[in-house]
């Protein structure tokens, strides 16, 4: 089964909030996660995010793209990174979560849907 | 069982040249790089159980052929091409070296987007595998496949052919293929982004090409000058990042660790070449970070002489990332503070506003001049700006020894 593990944080946030040795002990946990979940084949792909001041929104104006800034400019935490795993089971997706949370703020989970099973189709 | 790397290596040094040797033979450029792909495949699943056979180039081309023929006979059957095209004439006095700088100029041609000039490069010139070239990007195949087959199409419908550049073009073209190694270079290079473990790995398949391209080439001063460049630079990969993914400035880096093959090899280059011509941007490049290789301690750089590079390279080929650089030069030779008045010159600069370089750079001569706070600013507005991962967290730790009180 497929999910997406969405972390939530800033990372300038942490800079002023953590000591030195929690983020180094942090990089190094999220370094051995990659390489664990990797190793185990239940890594599809992962990418850290720029900064959520980056982000746009674009919107349909009279049919023509608009871009906007937002919509976390203001907000304190965003999805600063993230991780398509392919696992077991639900409780080993929540499991890899609660490893991620003890490093981040909020971490969302969501599946992939993979469609019907055979039998129905 | 033959080597598994030796296959390999022999495989990608033989690409070229079969490409090369089919386009001329069949005059059909896009249909011979697809034929030598599939030889190669071939070769590498044959010659590791088999052993490599003795004349390895002919073993390719006659199966590449092959491929090659079978291809135009399906296409073109009622025409009976394969009777023409095997009628053409080849010209046995071009070398493999020719045909691998025309086939470097056809896949970095200006009509390409950067995209395809990429992965043109890396499979035709490079001989690696569209599996490998995906990996290597972090891409899946199919869309790696996908790219390199319309890349192809762009190459048909601008109706470019196998073919040496007019003379009046060489040196803006030389540019453009200068300019796709550099970036396969740094694709590789760019920290905390690759994994080195799977497979092709780009920074060496850049210098590889280079290699390729300077024996092409030889009295080329730029030639030699990137090549120099990506061996003095690429010398310091084992240093700059530790084993928990942290990375590390050139100032903290562990030299013991640098590659004194890459370097002594770099300098070499450089003295050869420093002097012999007109001296171009990646002469100068190489010349700064020869200058940071032969630095035995970070307190021995030779700043003095690296500021005058970075003058001169202003000059040659003026931009706001080589200000970036020279300020920070300036920095070192004339203090923090002259540094940060060289940055004020640019902090404008609309190509630099959408980099988070500026405030990089901002925040360590702001930590050089014992601003605590500002560098804070500084850092924090660096993490604003589209750092990779790797350098978001190095930037938060910077932050947060910024903060408390320890460097």
């Amino acid at each position: 089964m497929k999910y997406l593990i969405a972390m939530f944080g800033s990372a300038e946030e942490m800079g002023t909030s953590k000591t030195p040795e929690w983020i180094g002990e942090m990089i190094q946990f999220m370094i051995a996660l990659d390489g664990r979940l990797r190793e185990s084949g239940e890594m599809v792909y992962n990418e850290g995010l720029a900064d959520p001041s980056q982000a746009k929104v674009v919107r349909l104006q009279n049919g023509q793209p608009v871009a906007t800034d937002g919509p976390y400019a203001e907000a304190k935490e965003s999805v600063i990174g993230f991780w398509i795993v392919d696992v077991a089971s639900e409780e080993r997706a929540i499991e890899l979560c609660g490893e991620i949370a003890v490093w981040s703020g909020a971490v969302e989970l969501r599946p992939v849907p993979a469609g019907p099973p055979a039998e129905f189709l | 069982m033959t080597d598994g790397r030796a296959v390999v290596d022999l495989l990608r040094e033989l690409a070229p040249q079969v490409v090369g040797l089919l386009a001329r033979r069949y005059g059909d450029w896009a249909n011979a790089e697809d034929a030598t792909q599939e030889a190669l495949l071939a070769a590498a699943a044959q010659w590791g159980n088999e052993g490599i056979p003795d004349h390895p180039r002919s073993w390719l081309v006659t199966v590449g052929s092959r491929r090659l023929i079978d291809t135009v006979r399906s296409e073109t059957a009622r025409r009976q091409r394969e009777d023409t095209v095997a009628a053409l004439e080849v010209d046995a006095a071009v070398s493999t070296a020719d045909d691998s700088l025309t086939l470097l100029y056809l896949c970095c041609h200006p009509a390409l987007s950067q995209q395809s000039q990429l992965a043109l490069t890396l499979r035709a010139v490079g001989g690696l595998t569209t599996a490998e070239i995906a990996r290597a990007f972090l891409v899946p195949e199919s869309t790696m496949a996908q790219r390199i087959s319309r890349a192809k199409q762009q190459i048909r419908s601008a109706g470019l052919r196998f073919e040496m550049p007019p003379k009046a073009e060489l040196g803006e073209r030389l540019a453009v293929v200068l300019q796709v190694l550099y970036l396969v270079f740094n694709e590789g290079y760019t920290p905390g982004s690759r994994s080195v473990a799977q497979g092709a790995d780009l920074t060496d398949e850049a210098i590889r090409m280079t290699r390729m391209l300077r024996s092409s080439l030889p009295a080329d001063g730029e030639v030699a000058g990137l090549l120099a460049l990506m061996l003095l630079t690429d010398a310091r990969r084992a240093a700059r990042e530790l084993d928990d993914g942290m990375l590390v400035p050139l100032a903290e880096q562990d030299r013991s660790l640098w590659n004194r093959a890459f370097i002594d090899e770099g300098v070499r280059l450089l003295a050869a070449t420093l002097g012999a011509g007109p001296v171009g941007p990646y002469q100068l490049q190489a010349a700064i970070a020869a200058l940071h290789d032969e630095a035995e301690r970070a307190d021995d750089t030779d700043w003095p002489q690296i500021l005058a590079l970075y003058t001169v390279l202003e000059h040659v080929s003026p931009g706001p990332v080589v200000t970036l650089n020279r300020a920070v030069a300036v920095a070192m030779v004339d203090g923090p503070l002259a540094g940060l008045a060289v940055l004020g010159t640019i902090a404008t600069d609309p190509a630099l506003a959408r980099s988070h370089r500026f405030d990089v750079v901002r925040g360590h001569l702001l930590e050089l001049a014992g601003e605590r706070d500002a560098a804070i600013e500084a850092f924090g507005a660096a993490l604003r700006g589209p750092a990779s991962a790797a350098e978001q967290r190095y930037l938060a730790l910077k932050v947060a020894r910024l903060s408390a009180g320890h460097t």
